[in-house]
């Protein structure tokens, strides 16, 4: 499993791509750490992402405290070179943290350096937008933010003129987004979670779009970061409900990157089986969410009634429904028996035939087409340079998948599993969910093969971890419902003083707990995408284009989700739910 | 067609006996109330059947029943009291007396309408001159004043509501009045229990265009999807009703039942219009009435929402092609077909 980088790559990489960089350090996987100056970034950026065509996956920043700021950006090559992945890295002083700004080469880079403005404080020179990307606009006062409430609204949105790139970023300036005429959020139907959405209508239409997000913020970086790598992966599950298998199988992929990972391949197998329930159910449930949108309360729950067959599923193989508990670094904790694959074999050809007989007349309904067709339009050259992902790409034409290009330690292997990406050239909403739906069969598919080899197969799930060097970083790549999901993670340890250092070893001091952990999901993508497709749309379309991007707040603010629809009142302590759990598994 | 001769018969000198009439209309009103509610439960329960769903549960089981009831047949009823006992807020920013006085008209308008549509058997006082264009005015009024207290809420979810209301309102009101008047242009009748005593055969045989104008009235005029678009919860919140809570929204769903009441009533007695010549017939009324709930509900749960644009052109191109079938219809009727045997009962 364990691909170091291929020599010529890296010589390559030295010479012709990153002749800047000061420091290359090859990584598990084909992944290559470069350190380059502050004030090359924009430089290489341009490079990157005009020339060579290179994605940008993510960009964060590390706070190290008196040594200053490590940032670094993560690029996608392997439009070049097989599963090739480049962290670029710098370090900022910590009493002038400036950095050149990429956000004005490529709209991928504003929200991730709105971020790091708003959290760490970093300056980011010639930024196009240094709005507040979490806090509230007027935070901490109005006077620091220069927003005030209750100012006259200007005619004209405040839109910076288009960049040298030849883009003009979207946006409502915070005067005007606080004094928008409709706000859908941050408690509307249309919504499930809590998010703004400023337009501004003239008549039925939209003129100007902006998002706001950060109602859900509290900081799961931390969290996990305070975790450490075993228990961390409870708290990365429950990032998000809905792509609860996704998050863990892209944090322990990301983990198992930090050292020499051996996975059982029956473990790969179980991984993509859950991974790809989880897509199944993730993309039936967005059917019935659409369908509810465009107010088919019919096929909502139809969609729903079916999702439960999966969840039946899922809940028999791990015992839970939403978050599985189950990944482990080095494999999984619970096997499967053949008698519960060969069950559940049973179930999914059914459950395929009854989602066969409803989705496509649901794809061929004329009120739907009339609604989807034509509806948040996103090309692929706004697709490329917004950076979106998941079916939302697909559906622009651009075919993106990174269990193709760039796997998680599942089996996509395509000697081993048949699986094909489904992307179109509808560039609208109708593509969208076209690309769902095939993906969704294809899933079942998939969910079939997985199956059908643990039903034949016994053997060990789950290698011991071996210890993580101090200092090693890793990224872990996976491909959620909604699109690629990243984790970035950097070993902690530290230095000891040389009198306790034994003769022959290092002097740096390993540790259970990451330095940093940084993730970044799907929907912090397609959020930002958002405004591009609704500024000339109709009202009656927000919603549904809102839907389209299958919208997960909870991952673009990345927390835990407290779901308090308890229907009675009174407080459950730990010893309860531990007695609960085990009366479940004494009853089964 | 003869009516039937029995006990149940009641004589014209009974029917106009003003204190018989006076009578009857204050029986109607709760008659009105427990039909209207029965629709509200059958449309609701038909829905949750299609949904796989449970809807209002006809039995509530042994466990339930000290909680909940014996039964939720009333349900409709229930949510319309549950209304009536919660606050009953006004916005700072509106127009406070027509937003507080419109709920009351419009549910005025929908009960009042009540009485000058016939129930079998019944007069009431369908017999009043012109009776057919008063209950046009009235259930155009109901939501004339729905509209009307929704852009006096001044909230723009109520206002966009009550303005893709307006637009829908121009083209069902449209159809309304041609499919009501291309049976009264064949029988020459403007009293509805002139229409319903007219010698003729059914209007729904003679005329099933007008027939099917008033059906698809009732779609847009009910909110049935894919015409609730006034009412997109999604979009807008709740459209007309964003801002109305407590007594005044109950009382708009009160409306919105008397409407059903009055339109699916209307239908029968104007189309089907013998069975309304005796109470005799009561169980044909009812199983007409079912057949039209059953036919709404498969509407209602086959559609998703059209957007207004889309939604207007496709509604208003039928409305019309359909006025015009039911007016050509209605004309060759009443040129060509009058006094021949054919058409007389």
């Amino acid at each position: 499993m364990t691909v170091g980088i291929d020599p010529n790559t890296l010589e390559w990489l030295k010479k012709e791509v990153v002749p800047e960089g000061t420091d290359f350090k090859p990584l598990r996987e084909n992944r290559v750490y470069i350190r380059v100056k502050p004030q090359d970034v924009d430089k290489l950026a341009e490079r990157f992402v005009k020339k060579l065509g290179v994605r940008l996956i993510h960009a964060s920043g590390v706070d190290l405290a008196q040594f200053g700021f490590d940032i670094f950006y993560i690029y996608d090559f392997t439009n070049l070179k097989d599963k090739l992945v480049v962290v670029l890295e710098a370090r900022l002083d910590k009493d002038n943290p400036t950095i050149p700004s990429i956000g004005k080469l490529t709209w991928q880079a504003a929200w991730p350096e709105r971020e790091m403005h708003e959290f760490l404080g970093v300056n980011f020179e010639g930024s196009v937008d240094n709005r507040h990307q979490f806090l509230p606009y007027e935070w901490p006062n109005e006077t620091e933010s220069g927003v005030a409430l209750g100012q006259a609204v200007e005619a004209n949105p405040n839109n910076p003129a288009p960049t040298a790139a030849g883009w003009r970023p979207v946006g409502i300036n915070p005067k005007n987004a606080l004094a928008s005429l409709i706000p859908i959020g941050p408690y509307h139907p249309g919504v499930i979670e809590g998010q703004t959405v400023y337009i501004r209508l003239e008549g039925e239409h939209v003129v100007d779009a902006d998002i706001k997000t950060g109602y859900h913020h509290r900081g799961i970086h931390r969290l996990i970061e305070r975790r450490g790598y075993n228990r961390g992966v409870y708290a990365a599950e429950r990032i998000c409900g809905i792509c609860s298998a996704h998050h863990g199988i892209a944090f322990v992929t990301c983990v198992e990157n930090l050292y020499d990972a051996e996975v059982p391949e029956r473990a790969l197998y179980l991984r993509t089986l859950l991974a790809e329930l989880n897509r199944i159910h993730s993309h039936v449930l967005w059917i019935g969410v659409a369908a509810d949108i465009l107010g088919w309360k019919t096929g909502f729950m139809i969609t729903w009634g079916l999702r439960e067959k999966v969840m039946d599923i899922i809940e028999a193989i791990t015992g839970n429904r939403v978050n599985y508990g189950i990944w482990r670094v080095g494999g999984m904790s619970r096997d499967i028996s053949q008698e519960l694959a060969n069950a559940a074999l049973k179930t999914v050809g059914p459950l395929k035939e009854n989602l066969l007989k409803l989705l496509p007349p649901v794809a061929e309904h004329p009120v739907i087409k009339s609604r989807l067709i034509n509806v948040g339009p996103l090309d692929y050259a706004t697709a490329v340079d917004t950076g979106a992902v998941g079916p939302v790409a697909r559906a622009s034409n651009w075919k993106i998948d990174t269990r193709a290009t760039n796997p998680p330690h599942a089996m996509y292997d395509p000697k081993k599993i048949s699986w094909e990406i489904k992307y179109n050239d509808h560039r609208d909403i109708y593509g969208r969910l076209l690309v769902r739906v095939q993906e969704l069969f294809v899933s079942i598919d998939i969910v079939a093969q997985c199956l059908e080899y643990l039903s034949k197969t016994t053997g060990e799930i789950r290698n011991t971890p071996k210890m993580i060097e101090p200092g090693s970083e890793a990224v872990g790549l996976n491909e959620a419902p909604r699109g690629e999901l990243c984790y970035y993670m950097r070993a902690g340890g530290s230095e000891l003083p040389s009198y306790m250092v034994p003769p022959g070893k290092t002097n740096v001091q390993g540790s259970n707990l990451p330095q940093c952990v940084r993730i970044r999901t799907p929907s912090y993508r397609n959020n930002a995408v958002l405004p591009y497709m609704l500024i000339g749309s109709a009202l009656a379309d927000v919603p549904i284009i809102m839907g389209s991007i299958d919208q997960c707040q909870a991952c673009t603010d990345r927390v835990e989700i407290v779901n308090d629809k308890t229907e009675s009142s009174y407080t459950m302590s730990w010893g309860d739910l531990v007695r609960m759990s085990q009366k479940k598994w004494r009853d089964q | 067609m003869m009516p039937p001769v029995g006990l149940l018969e009641l004589s014209s000198s009974l029917l106009n006996n003003p204190i018989f009439i006076a009578a009857t209309v204050i029986v109607m009103i709760p008659v009105g109330l427990f039909l209207a509610t029965i629709y509200g439960f059958l449309f609701r329960k038909l829905s949750a059947r299609f949904q796989w769903r449970m809807g209002p549960l006809i039995r509530v089981n042994k466990d339930l029943a000290p909680l909940i009831g014996s039964t939720r047949i009333w349900q409709p009823l229930y949510d319309v009291l549950k209304l009536f006992g919660k606050d009953n807020l006004t916005p700072a920013s509106a127009r406070k007396a027509v937003f507080s006085v419109s709920p009351y008209i419009a549910f005025a308008c929908a009960a009042v309408a009540l009485f000058f549509i016939p129930f079998p058997g019944l007069t009431l006082l369908s017999n009043v001159q012109d009776s057919l264009v008063i209950v046009v005015y009235l259930l155009i009024s109901a939501a004339a004043f729905t509209v009307l207290g929704a852009s006096a809420a001044g909230s723009p979810w109520s206002s966009i509501g009550a303005r893709r209301e307006i637009e829908l309102f121009m083209v069902y009101e449209i159809g309304l009045v041609v499919s009501l008047f291309a049976v009264a242009f064949t029988t020459q009748q403007t009293t509805i229990w002139g229409i319903v005593t007219s010698p003729l055969l059914p209007m729904l045989i003679l005329n099933p265009f007008a027939a099917a104008l008033l059906f698809l009235v009732m779609l847009g005029k009910l909110a049935i999807k894919p015409l609730d678009i006034a009412e997109a919860e999604c979009e807008i919140v709740a459209g007309p009703y964003t801002e109305y809570s407590g007594r005044n929204l109950g009382l708009f769903q009160l409306t919105k039942l008397f409407l059903m009441y009055d339109l699916i009533t209307l239908f029968l007695a104007v189309f089907i219009a013998p069975i309304f010549q005796s109470l005799v017939w009561i169980p044909l009324y009812v199983v007409g009435a079912v057949v039209l709930l059953f036919l709404l509900t498969v509407v209602q749960v086959l559609h998703p929402r059209y957007k207004i644009s889309t939604g207007l052109a496709t509604y208003g191109a039928i409305i019309i092609v359909v006025s015009i079938l039911a007016i050509i219809v209605a004309a060759a009727l009443y040129y060509y077909g009058a006094g021949a045997p054919i058409i007389t009962g």
